[in-house]
């Protein structure tokens, strides 16, 4: 399957996806390919902007020299998440929050954990005070206890119910049938809970967790939140599906599944990449290319004993310079150096200078010194970078 | 206040086999470890039952005594050893005259060897070196040390031995200059029990000197750390030595699903605390990939040190200090026991126990050679398809651990770490590092009550914070990108640093 596309996104990850939708609405004709389901359906499907502040623009305009927020003007940052916003509402996945204001939300470990903008089955997952809040546990769920949560909240008490499987893949996918609603919604009115809160780990539904989250709101008259819950995660499976039907419905190319064997150039354009499918090969050309590839969770780069590389077209990557120092001794101290690798980049999302390619754009963590566990800015990076790059690249095809 | 006859200090091979044969003798006894069983060098060793050959050219008599227990233990502890076999290989540029020397002791000691041309010990580990000259065939044996511990304790506990694992000795009673007991500290609930012996044993290895100092003596010994790293999955099913004389990273063991290389040799003054170093990984991988060239990119997914207790107080070369052991009478009530190492176990405990006998004036002689070890009927060992009966119910994936194995060894062992888990199920030992696995072994052991839930969450912390000490060294590869999921988890989903 052969093809010629104004924009060949490399990597369908947040990033990836952001922009490939953003030249969609463009009009351009966009194509997508992804080694396989990215490491969106493995977070917790919530946009961390910037933890560690109340204020995430506030703390982005103090962030060091040298960060890819830096190359994002604010306005765009805001413009980008409202554009996120709107895609989101439109998948039927309506995302709470503002950018302008950090949350909390219950962790499933009972703690607190920062975050910006959150899917709606997670809105009121927040402390106040003395609340009531009852925990609903599956049997045999082997990534959610209960006591964990319990033993941070005042007020509090737990039951457990049968759903005949212990996965939470699983689990969701009984949610999205209406007798099993049903069914689950008569065992929690018969559990004669408290007035309060009642808290699950997410797995109400893969593909319709709106309308799942509102009929058991409705069949009970109970408040509900959600836990993401350790990897997969249901959220960020939804996250990912949405953004995925998002781009098809804008008419993008998905080659799914694909690693790229060969990539094509003359001078300082890159033409093409020959993709290594099962049967026959195909050749994907475009005018320009976004790298979005993520960092090493990813795939994007890769680590040997003492030096990093990238793993597609071979790019020059900064990096701490001795092994010894990627990684600090505390385990819990969040920001290990070796997180500031990545390709440094100019304003517009190109390589730095001295690297020839004209045609390419970067986005997301494989950008130098993004350094996403430290700032806690993982996925609001992602649409801000992608969104902005995609926009750098489409002043370049025009 | 509990009251026996022997008091063993130090939960390793050495006290453990102390135990059982004191209660094959029939000599009322009680041990005591700070830690879990196997916990200091015993369980931070290859696991590499010596045929000999290592130190059959400058230590004989170290030799001797391995040969003779290799044979013992095949016999006695077939469920706790593996009988690989090992190679010594000689690599071009390892001297001719050493091998011939080398075969001659071995002859002379009795060690079996065959000589292998290149090709058919090619045929017998194809990861080898292609380019070897050849390989000396010799019975050496994987060994699983906390089995080990764990059986010879078997026998102790059904003749009425008292065991207190994680219980710290903080004080040996003295009276009329003779020691008589010992004052020990639960180490989660600091309760203090008294003890009361006429013999007390000291087998605490890397401690010993610190339990002979509280006794008022003081022992001749030195401390040599070893590191070893741990591979990904089995790069080869014998036992691999360089044949040239010990030198860092020249043994490589394979163990249950993985391999284990090593070791390097570093003096060091204290026993706890321990770091390996990136350059002693580093030199470790070099010279195991000499004998396997794919541990030149192998993912290796963790490193471990221990400390050898040598005899001596020389401490400049661990290497040239004999590896036999020796034992010491204070002549005031206790025994200390150092040098000598995992293979020679059985060994050691019964020359300690004659001298105990000895002091009793007692006769009985002991049978820890000939009676096989208690227990072995119950070990399932690894099997496969016993794991996957359950698949449904695995929480640890890297090693199929399931959650009624967990929740079986949390009701009869009461575990306070999640090593205790780790050693009887081999929950987290595998590429992950119990990253996703110790949140819900936790999360078991907390439904089942036995730990408060404050205790759970700083039970999971010191985990986390010495699993990635283990790690650190090996970030590169596959298990930086894995660390990094980890981190993720731990900190960007659970956000557990805010604890």
């Amino acid at each position: 399957m052969n093809g010629t596309y104004d924009a060949v996104v490399i990597g369908g990850g947040m990033s990836g996806l952001t922009a490939a939708i953003t030249l969609c609405n463009a009009g351009k004709t966009v194509s997508v390919i992804s080694k396989g389901d990215p490491v969106c359906c493995l977070s917790t499907g919530c946009i961390d902007v910037l933890n560690g502040t109340e204020r995430p623009l506030k703390g982005i305009s103090e962030l060091p020299f040298g960060h890819p927020y830096g190359f994002v003007a604010e306005d765009l940052i805001i413009e980008a998440h409202e554009h996120f916003l709107k895609i989101v509402a439109e998948g039927k996945i309506p995302y709470t929050g503002s950018i302008h204001e950090n949350r909390q939300i219950i962790t499933p470990l009972g703690t607190k954990k920062t975050t910006c903008l959150v899917p709606k089955t997670m809105e009121y997952s927040e402390y106040d005070g003395g609340d009531y809040v009852h925990v609903i546990s599956f049997k045999g769920l082997k990534d959610f206890y209960p006591t964990y949560i319990m033993m941070r909240l005042e007020n509090t008490g737990c039951s457990v119910f049968d759903a005949g499987i212990s996965s939470t893949i699983g689990i969701a996918e009984q949610f999205e049938d209406e007798h099993f609603r049903q069914t689950f919604a008569d065992w929690i009115l018969r559990q004669n809970i408290p007035d309060g809160k009642i808290t699950l780990p997410a797995v109400l539904g893969i593909r319709s967790s709106l309308s799942i989250y509102d009929d058991l709101s409705r069949r009970t008259g109970r408040i509900f939140f959600e836990i993401p819950t350790l990897p997969p995660s249901l959220p960020g499976i939804r996250l990912f599906n949405c953004l995925k039907n998002a781009l098809i419905a804008r008419g993008g190319q998905l080659y799914w599944g694909s690693e790229i064997a060969s990539v094509e150039k003359l001078g300082t354009i890159i033409e093409g990449v020959t993709l290594k499918n099962p049967g026959r090969v195909a050749r994907v050309q475009g005018k320009a290319f976004i790298l979005a590839t993520g960092s090493f969770i990813s795939g994007g780069l890769f680590a040997g004993m003492d030096t990093v590389h990238e793993t597609v077209l071979d790019l020059p990557v900064y990096y701490p310079e001795n092994r010894k120092f990627w990684f600090k001794e505390d385990f819990f101290s969040r920001g290990h150096e070796i997180e500031k690798a990545g390709v440094e980049v100019d304003a517009s999302f190109r390589p730095m200078a001295d690297v020839a390619f004209k045609n390419l754009f970067l986005c997301g963590s494989i950008i130098a010194r993004s350094e996403v566990m430290k700032y806690g800015c993982g996925h609001g990076l992602a649409i801000a970078t992608g969104y902005a790059a995609a926009r750098s690249c489409e002043g370049f095809i025009k | 206040m509990i009251v026996r006859d022997v008091i063993i200090i130090g939960g390793g091979s050495t006290g453990c086999g102390v135990a059982r044969d004191l209660a094959l003798r029939g000599i009322s006894h009680c041990l005591i470890e700070k830690g879990d069983f196997a916990a200091g060098a015993t369980g931070a060793c290859h696991g590499l039952l010596h045929s000999g050959g290592r130190y059959v050219v400058a230590d004989p008599t170290a030799a001797e005594e391995c040969i003779s227990e290799n044979r013992v233990l095949r016999k006695i502890g077939r469920k706790c050893v593996e009988q690989t076999g090992g190679l010594f290989v000689r690599l071009p540029g390892d001297s001719k005259k050493y091998r011939d020397i080398f075969l001659i002791n071995c002859d002379r000691l009795g060690i079996e060897t065959e000589v292998l041309s290149s090709t058919r010990a090619l045929e017998l580990v194809p990861s080898l070196n292609p380019l070897l000259e050849e390989a000396v065939r010799v019975p050496d044996c994987s060994i699983d040390p906390f089995r080990l511990c764990m059986l010879n304790i078997v026998s102790s506990k059904a003749r009425g031995g008292e065991i207190l694992t994680h219980h710290e000795v903080i004080e040996i009673i003295k009276e009329r200059g003779r020691c008589v007991g010992v004052k020990v500290k639960e180490k989660t609930s600091s309760s203090i029990k008294e003890i009361r012996g006429k013999v007390i044993v000291n087998a605490s290895g890397a401690w010993a000197q610190r339990i002979a100092m509280l006794a008022g003596s003081s022992l001749p010994m030195t401390l040599s750390k070893g590191s070893l790293v741990v591979t990904n999955h089995r790069l080869s099913n014998m036992v691999i030595n360089r044949l040239r004389p010990p030198s860092d990273g020249d043994i490589i063991v394979p163990n249950e699903a993985v391999c284990l290389a090593g070791t390097s040799s570093v003096g060091v003054d204290v026993p706890d605390n321990l770091n390996v170093s990136d350059g002693e990984v580093e030199v470790i991988a070099r010279e195991a990939a000499s004998m396997i060239p794919e541990f030149e990119d192998v993912r290796l997914i963790r490193t471990y040190a221990g400390v050898r207790a040598l005899l001596s107080s020389d401490p400049c070369d661990g290497r040239q200090i004999s590896r036999s052991f020796k034992i010491i009478d204070h002549k005031n009530g206790l025994f200390s026991i150092i040098g000598g190492k995992l293979s020679t176990y059985r060994l050691m405990a019964e020359k300690l126990c004659d001298a105990v006998m000895r002091e009793f004036g007692l006769k009985k002689t002991c049978v820890t050679a000939e009676k096989p070890l208690e227990g072995q009927e119950e070990l399932r060992g690894y099997p496969l398809s016993s794991r996957l009966e359950s698949l449904k119910d695995i929480v640890c994936e890297c090693e199929l651990v399931s959650r009624s194995e967990v929740e079986r060894v949390i009701q009869k062992i009461n575990p306070k770490h999640i090593g205790d888990i780790q050693h009887r199920t081999r929950l987290g030992m595998g590429p992950c590092q119990g990253g996703f696995c110790s949140y819900r072994a936790i999360g078991i052991m907390q439904e089942t009550g036995k730990i408060s839930q404050e205790e759970s969450i700083q039970i999971l912390k010191e985990f986390l914070q010495r699993r990635f000490k283990g790690i650190k060294p090996v970030l590169w590869g596959d298990q930086l990108r894995e660390e990094q999921l980890i981190e993720y988890i731990y900190l960007g989903i659970l956000s557990m640093e805010s604890y």
